[in-house]
């Protein structure tokens, strides 16, 4: 594998989409590209571009472009759009540099930034956003009208627009949300392949499964939607729609048979042991790392091989998917007519439209090596450090590899709950530019942090802030108060060494962040509590108005209180029957002592009246404390 | 055992001696009697009307039902009718009576032989026949849409249309509501890849668009196009059988409501207001053309949603359909639009035609805005609790004065005015109706109330009660005692 063609990778591939787009004013291509990467990695990325003129988009005619989506971005004047849903990681330390540059990636969950003709007004353009996120929402069915103003940001370097504008970009204004929390699935699979001319039933389209896509380590879909004017066609402008995913799938997990789809560990006999480990023994392994890439198939790897073709007016040259394998490794395609290109490592094929295409590749002992792929521009991490539940603080990890300084644009969009210090901001090596910042309103706004920095070649750099969280308010916890809140991933632009327009992006991983959790049961404590507070008071005062104290004795005997005595008095009697002979006859002597001794305290009473009463015996001063009657 | 206890032999002894509490003072019993009374008064003067009140709005199941009314007085003073201009003309060849609509103008040519002194009773009675003919479909209609309101009574001769009534009541469920504006998607799916463009710019601009035009005076229209496909039939229905003898594929007309595959087919409804109809021309994969219906005919309407067009290529290889492909289509999904929208299918002038509907328009308008009124009214008496916020009642406003404009334009003939008024008042209706406020405010639950209180209530209740029985029977004890003493 050679440096060299590895390095032109992304670059390669937004050559193909820009070229195809000046061919006709309708137009359509579809394209897939297939590389191993290390680690028995696949990484796949399928690319559907449409087009049509601008006039045919304003006056509604639409062939190959989207009626749903172009309807909602004429309703809301949006002029370029950028939509993203992401799972899962793409691990760069293994696989190096994102593919394109992480222009056609998001942040974990959803993403979307627009420019917005705002028609020189203040609020109109936060109106049309709102109009926008929530038709997509519904067009995408994803949570995306959760994009409300606390989440809505307004960068200021970190985008460019793509497209050509001409004279309107003075008015053209870019609003950015990003949901964290949406967990990407095949319910926005299917309508993004419903926006599709072959909508999944033929050509390359066929091989996006759900289950395999979302089975994958690291899955990226995006829409982009921008004008083109080229000058080639006689300057008039199209608009654009790229519709791209891009997924790094691990060969052994997506092989693995549908029917069963439990893994088992390996025998133990194939099993290759590290023996170098000093624990290394007879019952002890140490598995070696497999370093080989096994045998795959696209339609074991996809689940289905690729049926018929998607051929819409596309010329003779065109080829639907390339492979970037070393040229000596052999290589097995059915279906598929193979197009020879001058080049070492990439194999075109172009799909017929009548038979389905597959291609098969023996195991392979000596992949990708990882030292040979391109050194990503930076890693970027960021954790949430500290603890209890007041205070926090965030560390961003920036690290540049390369023997040059990079100028970088890095922004984070906050959660209103999270109120950074800003006079806490450190930045420990490296230089600071620029500082945009917006600070967060309660339930209005989010906070907008937007730095341009300068790092060093090969050193690495640390951002941190202290913050403090946000007590909500009983209503504005989710139903899982306890997991926490996301917070979304900061986004790092990295420019481009001779400036202007381009410059690549890397996202860090989305956080968690866990507030001050109330116990949600309280509010019924409380309710209960004072309730009974309540009711004592008033039936203590209600009793005191309304009752008379009188002694016991100058009351008849409650019917309850005799029923009572006879219970006990049967439950006493059956106990001391079950007891021993001995015990029955001492308790029977303690009980006669006990009627000797009170028998004359009761002829007492019954002569010396009801004053002298109260002074005799425990006994009766009980019974009167029970009996207080009306 | 029970000898052991004492002290209950001993306390009975006591009964037996006193029989009752020792006699408390007059003035004491009546303290505690008042003290109680007091109590219950406050519960009961004070505590249970505010509960039922609370009770009614929960469990009270209707309202009295009273929209408010409206008086409407029917399009059928033709005398001042600026909408429709007679022309009588004499022919000296022919005595009899004829008349000729123009098609483009609501212009009605009358034609007679010639006309002497004695004839103005004659021609004035002959004059009133022609126009009742021509507007025999639009006094239907009115009477229809007049039947079930309160309105009825207003209506001179609604039961002479009774025998009309069943066709035109289809017509009314095939046609989309009254709206101020309508999206008109029209859609060319393929059953496979080809054909994949179609000249619908030029195809639109010469068939559909005059019309449009046209029907401006009643709605506005916006039109997208759009070609989809690799469409598959729903797989909902039993889908095209093969007929071997013909060489067919055939469509039975149990099939065709759900032709239409809801699930895939991307027609989803425009954004904005309005409604959205649909009209899509269909052309089956190679494999199965040619698919026909069964009965013959080629095209179907699906009411209120639009209409579907099935196209045949003779050729598997066409990928682009022309304007001259395309004009009888275009022909078909004028007539579909039109039946769409409800214009009457008589008299024969186009001007004439929807300059009726226009009327019919603005009568149903009228009438469903009232009746989202008096919905408003009856929602707001059952859900006494519901708060209505300041633009509810300004729309409720409007409304009304709208509506009382359109009523005005009416009986003036002024039927372009009364349909702007009555489209206004509609919108209003429907925007107090659905004010999100209110919507969200009605789900508040009253129950947890109930919730809430019970832990409070019952407590305090629990003694309050008792102690009223104790008191009563206390009461009714005495006073037998008090005819046994006497």
């Amino acid at each position: 594998m050679h440096l060299s063609t590895l390095l032109s990778l992304p670059a390669s591939l937004a050559l193909l989409t820009l070229a195809t787009v000046y061919a006709s004013p309708h137009s359509y291509t579809e394209h897939l590209h297939l590389l191993p990467l290390p680690q028995s990695h696949l990484h796949a990325h399928f690319n559907f571009t449409a087009t049509t003129p601008l006039s045919a988009y304003e006056s509604s005619h639409f062939r190959y472009f989207p009626r749903s989506l172009a309807q909602i971005l004429q309703h809301t004047r949006t002029k370029e759009l950028h939509l993203r849903f992401t799972t899962g990681r793409w691990d760069d330390e293994s696989w190096g540099a994102r593919p394109l540059d992480g222009t056609r990636e998001g942040g974990t969950g959803v993403e979307l930034w627009a420019w917005v003709d705002g028609g020189g007004s203040k609020t109109v353009p936060e109106e049309r956003w709102s109009e926008l996120v929530n038709s997509l929402s519904g067009l995408f069915c994803a949570s995306l009208n959760f994009i409300d103003s606390t989440k809505t940001v307004r960068p200021v370097r970190l985008f460019e627009p793509e497209g050509d504008h001409g004279s309107e970009k003075g008015g053209l204004q870019l609003l950015h949300g990003m949901l964290p929390h949406e967990v990407v699935c095949t319910e926005n699979l299917t309508p993004f392949l419903k926006l599709l001319p072959c909508k999944g039933k033929a050509g390359i389209s066929t091989l996006l499964d759900g289950h395999k896509l979302f089975d994958a380590t690291w899955q990226s879909m995006a829409i982009d939607v921008r004008p083109v004017c080229g000058a080639a066609d006689g300057g008039e402008c199209v608009l654009e729609i790229q519709q791209s995913v891009s997924m790094a799938l691990s060969i052994p997990r997506s092989m693995r048979d549908r029917h069963d789809p439990i893994p088992r560990p390996a025998k133990i006999e194939d099993v290759q042991c590290d023996e170098s480990k000093p624990w290394n023994g007879h019952d002890t392994c140490f598995p070696n790392a497999v370093t080989d890439e096994p045998a795959w198939t696209l339609s074991k790897v996809f689940g289905h091989a690729a049926k018929g073709a998607c051929d819409l007016e596309r010329n003779d040259q065109a080829f639907d998917v390339t492979l970037e394998v070393p040229s000596d490794r052999p290589v097995n395609a059915t279906g598929a007519s193979e197009l020879t290109f001058p080049s070492t490592t990439r194999r075109h094929y172009r799909l017929s439209a009548s038979s389905s295409f597959d291609l098969s590749l023996p195991a392979c002992p000596s992949p990708v090596n990882p030292m040979a792929l391109f050194t990503p521009p930076l890693y970027a991490t960021r954790q949430i450090a500290g603890h209890g539940q007041e205070r926090g603080s965030m560390h961003t990890t920036l690290r540049n590899p390369h023997a040059h300084p990079l100028t970088l644009v890095y922004m984070e969009s906050l959660p209103w709950y999270l109120r950074p210090y800003m006079h806490t901001l450190r930045l420990s090596n490296g230089k600071q530019e620029k500082l945009y910042y917006t600070p967060a309103l309660d339930r209005e706004r989010g906070t907008h942090l937007e730095l341009v920095l300068t790092i060093p070649a090969q050193s690495t750099t640390t951002l941190t802030y202290d913050f403090e969280k946000a007590v909500l308010r009983y209503t504005e916890y989710p139903p899982d108060a306890n997991r926490g809140f996301d917070v979304a991933p900061a986004v790092v632009r990295v420019l481009s060494e001779h400036g202007g327009f381009g410059g690549s992006y890397v996202r860090t991983t989305s956080l968690l962040l866990s507030l001050p959790t109330p116990d949600f049961s309280m509010p019924y404590n409380v309710i209960i509590l004072t309730s009974t507070v309540i009711a004592l008071g008033f039936g203590s005062l209600f009793n005191l108005l309304t009752r008379s104290f009188v002694l016991a004795e100058e009351v008849p005997p409650s019917p309850l209180a005799g029923i009572i005595r006879r219970a006990r008095d049967a439950v006493k009697g059956l106990l001391g029957k079950k007891t021993g002979g001995d015990e029955k006859e001492s308790k029977a002597a303690d009980a006669q002592a006990g009627e000797t001794a009170e028998a004359p305290s009761l002829a007492k009473e019954r002569t010396d009246g009801k004053a002298n009463g109260i002074a005799n015996g425990h006994a009766d001063l009980r019974e009167r404390k029970a009996r207080v009657v009306t | 055992m029970s000898k052991v206890d004492p002290s209950s032999e001993g306390t009975a002894d006591v009964s037996n001696e006193k029989a009752a509490t020792p006699p408390q003072s007059a003035a004491h019993t009546t303290r505690r009697r008042l003290i109680i009374f007091a109590f219950w008064a406050v519960v009961v003067a004070l505590g249970l009307p505010h509960w039922q009140a609370r009770l009614d709005a929960l469990l009270n199941v209707h309202g009295d039902a009273s929209p408010y009314h409206y008086k409407v007085s029917p399009a059928a003073d033709r005398s001042v009718s600026p909408t429709v201009l007679l022309q009588l003309e004499t022919d000296d060849s022919d005595s009899g009576l004829h008349y000729t609509l123009d098609p483009w103008s609501p212009t009605v040519t009358v034609t007679r032989g010639p006309i002497t002194p004695g004839d103005d009773d004659l021609l004035a009675s002959q004059l009133h026949q022609v126009m009742q003919q021509i507007m025999v479909d639009e006094h239907a209609s009115i009477a229809l849409l007049l039947r079930d309101s309160p309105l009825q009574t207003n209506f001179r001769d609604g039961s002479a249309f009774t025998s009309r009534f069943e066709s035109l009541q289809r017509r009314t469920t095939r046609a989309f509501k009254p709206a101020p504006s309508y999206h008109l998607t029209i859609s060319l799916f393929s059953g496979g890849s080809a054909p994949s463009s179609w000249d619908i710019k030029t195809a639109t601009e010469q068939y559909i668009s005059p019309l449009l035009s046209a029907l401006l005076s009643i709605s506005n229209f916006t039109v997208d196009t759009q070609v989809q496909l690799h469409a598959s039939i729903s797989p909902a229905i039993a889908g095209p059988t093969f007929e071997a003898a013909t060489n067919t594929w055939t469509l039975l007309a149990t099939d065709l409501s759900g032709f239409v595959n809801a699930v895939e087919w991307p027609l989803s409804p425009g954004i904005g207001s309005g409604s959205t109809i649909n009209l899509i021309l269909y052309v089956p994969h190679p494999r199965q053309m040619p698919l026909i219906l069964y009965g013959g005919g080629n095209s179907w309407i699906v009411p209120q949603w639009g209409g579907v067009q099935i196209l045949n290529l003779p050729s598997n290889t066409t990928s682009h359909l022309s304007a001259a492909d395309l004009e009888p289509v275009m022909l078909t999904f004028a007539d579909q639009l039109m039946s769409l929208l409800g214009v009457p299918d008589s008299p024969s002038s186009l001007a004439l035609r929807i300059a009726s509907l226009q009327r019919q328009r603005t009568i149903s308008l009228v009438l469903s805005a009232s009746s989202t009124l008096g919905a408003l009214v009856r929602l707001t008496r059952k859900l006494q609790s519901i708060a209505i916020p300041k633009t509810v009642a300004h729309s409720v406003d409007l409304t009304i004065s709208h509506l009382e404009q359109a009523c005005t334009a009416l009986s003036e003939g002024n039927y372009t005015a009364a349909l702007t008024s009555a489209k206004v008042a509609e919108a209003e209706a429907e925007k107090a109706f659905f004010e999100p406020s209110m919507v969200g405010q009605v789900y508040f639950p009253e129950e947890h109330k109930f919730a809430v209180y019970v832990p409070l209530l019952g407590p305090m209740g629990v003694p309050l009660v008792m102690t009223l029985i104790k008191e009563i029977r206390g009461l009714i004890g005495r006073r037998k005692g008090k005819v046994k003493v006497g």
